[in-house]
């Protein structure tokens, strides 16, 4: 996947190179974790702060199970978006998406770009709906699912902890790809 | 007996759609229909993108004499900007795509046209009637194509259409309820009362996870559609991708019919 890449515009205008995330991406990956807020750090499952980890993700890159995307601008990554599938089960047509964007480029409709990327290429992989779970006080990461098709479909009532240990609700949004890019087209030509 | 030009009786149609550049693929199903003794083949669009021979098909498509109709991935090699709205292993594909083609290529991908009829009766797409990019794999989506078909193509009661990669077949009877038919490989007759939306599902890049080409022969006077499977070299279409450091996934994908 090396040199694949595609370039996307921000609302201000700003333009970011999207691409998967490559073996090479190590270095680039810890400075840009180390840039990610703690507040938002709270929902990562892994210590990202630990090069380890990084080294696991980029010495064990496989497309078809966990898609990585990177957004980067200036040769420095601003967002990483992921898209994890099962290749087999009753899940098999579904993918979970996760988000995380660089607190300096929030509110900037980077998040809303990668969501929307990912959920273009989850046809590719064969899936028919994304999955993604949110913190329910994250308003900003509602919105950008919101905004890239996704619905809330549940909510789970003090299910998960916030980085102090209270409960906190999370929420499921889905997105169905197919009817979602029917949608995104009607809206397109509604602005024509 | 294979011409170019639809003649008025009843034909012998054979449907291949979405071979995206994929040549061993085309090469099966053109030796699978070389013993169907059909009267005309309609390509229903993309015969670029993804994979890794769009000269090569090309040239046998016209070869064959093969009526085809414009697809997405054929719009945007011709304008890499209308690519720009593609997901990232796509987008890569018609880049690489539109720097394989000669003049050649280019004008006779220009010259084709969004939508054909055959007969008067049978119309040819890619994505619905009007729109290349559009879907017809929800209920919504198609019944907005079976009403526009009824609307603005009559006397038109049968469209085939592509760009979804997976085999359909959508009706809409005669009191107005749409539904789609079980996909089987045996012959599936007809109701001529009806309207239909047709989908051969893809030669080169199936997306029902079985990694054969796929097209259907439908014959006009008896109205009886039947889906076919081909197997073809997945080796060494795969080979070929990698070969020009194409994205690898669309390499794989092939050998599971996603």
């Amino acid at each position: 996947m090396q040199g694949f890449r595609k370039e996307g515009i921000l609302k201000d205008g700003t333009r970011v190179i999207l691409r998967p995330m490559v073996r090479e991406d190590r270095d680039k990956l810890i400075d840009f974790f180390s840039r990610v807020a703690d507040e938002d750090r709270q929902f990562l499952r892994n210590n990202v702060r630990d090069p380890k980890v990084i080294e696991t993700w980029v010495n064990n890159i496989d497309y078809h199970k966990v898609f990585p995307l990177l957004a980067e601008v200036d040769d420095k990554i601003i967002g990483d978006a992921t898209l994890h599938m099962r290749r087999s089960g009753w899940k098999r047509h579904l993918g979970n998406v996760r988000v995380v964007v660089a607190k300096e480029y929030q509110r900037r409709g980077l998040g809303t770009l990668l969501i929307n990327e990912i959920a273009e290429l989850a046809t590719e992989f064969g899936l028919e709906k994304l999955v993604s779970e949110i913190y329910f006080n994250a308003p900003g990461a509602l919105a950008a699912f919101k905004r890239a098709g996704f619905g809330v479909k549940a909510v789970f009532e003090d299910l998960v902890k916030d980085q102090y240990g209270n409960n906190a609700d999370m929420i499921v949004m889905v997105c169905d790809v197919e009817a979602r890019r029917d949608r995104l087209r009607a809206r397109a030509l509604a602005n024509l | 007996m294979l011409s170019g030009r639809p003649t008025t009786g009843g034909m012998k149609l054979a449907l291949i759609s979405d071979v995206h550049a994929n040549l061993e693929a085309l090469q099966a199903v053109l030796q699978a229909l070389a013993r169907e003794n059909v009267d005309l083949i309609l390509h229903l669009g993309d015969l670029v993108g993804y994979n890794a021979n769009p000269r090569e098909c090309i040239d046998l498509i016209l070869e064959h004499q093969i009526l085809c109709v414009l697809g997405n991935h054929d719009r945007a090699v011709l304008d890499p900007r209308l690519a720009e709205d593609f997901n990232i292993l796509a987008y890569q594909a018609v880049i690489w795509s539109e720097q394989q083609l000669t003049e050649k290529h280019r004008v006779f991908l220009q010259q084709l046209p969004l939508n054909r009829i055959i007969q008067d009766r049978f119309l040819v797409c890619h994505g619905n009637p009007i729109n290349p990019d559009a879907y017809i794999s929800l209920h919504f989506q198609g019944k907005h194509a079976l009403n526009m078909l009824r609307r603005d193509f009559r006397p038109a009661t049968v469209c085939f259409f592509g760009h979804t990669h997976r085999r359909a077949v959508w009706y809409r009877d005669i009191r107005g309820k749409v539904a789609q038919l079980p996909i089987s490989e045996e012959p599936i007759r007809l109701d001529q009362e009806n309207l239909y939306l047709i989908n051969p599902g893809s030669v080169g890049q199936p997306r029902n996870r079985i990694p054969f080409a796929s097209y259907a022969i439908f014959d006009t006077s008896e109205f009886i559609l039947q889906f076919k499977l081909v197997p073809y070299n997945i080796n060494a279409a795969q080979r070929k991708i990698l070969a020009a450091n194409l994205p690898t996934y669309l390499a794989e994908r092939l050998a599971e019919g996603v």
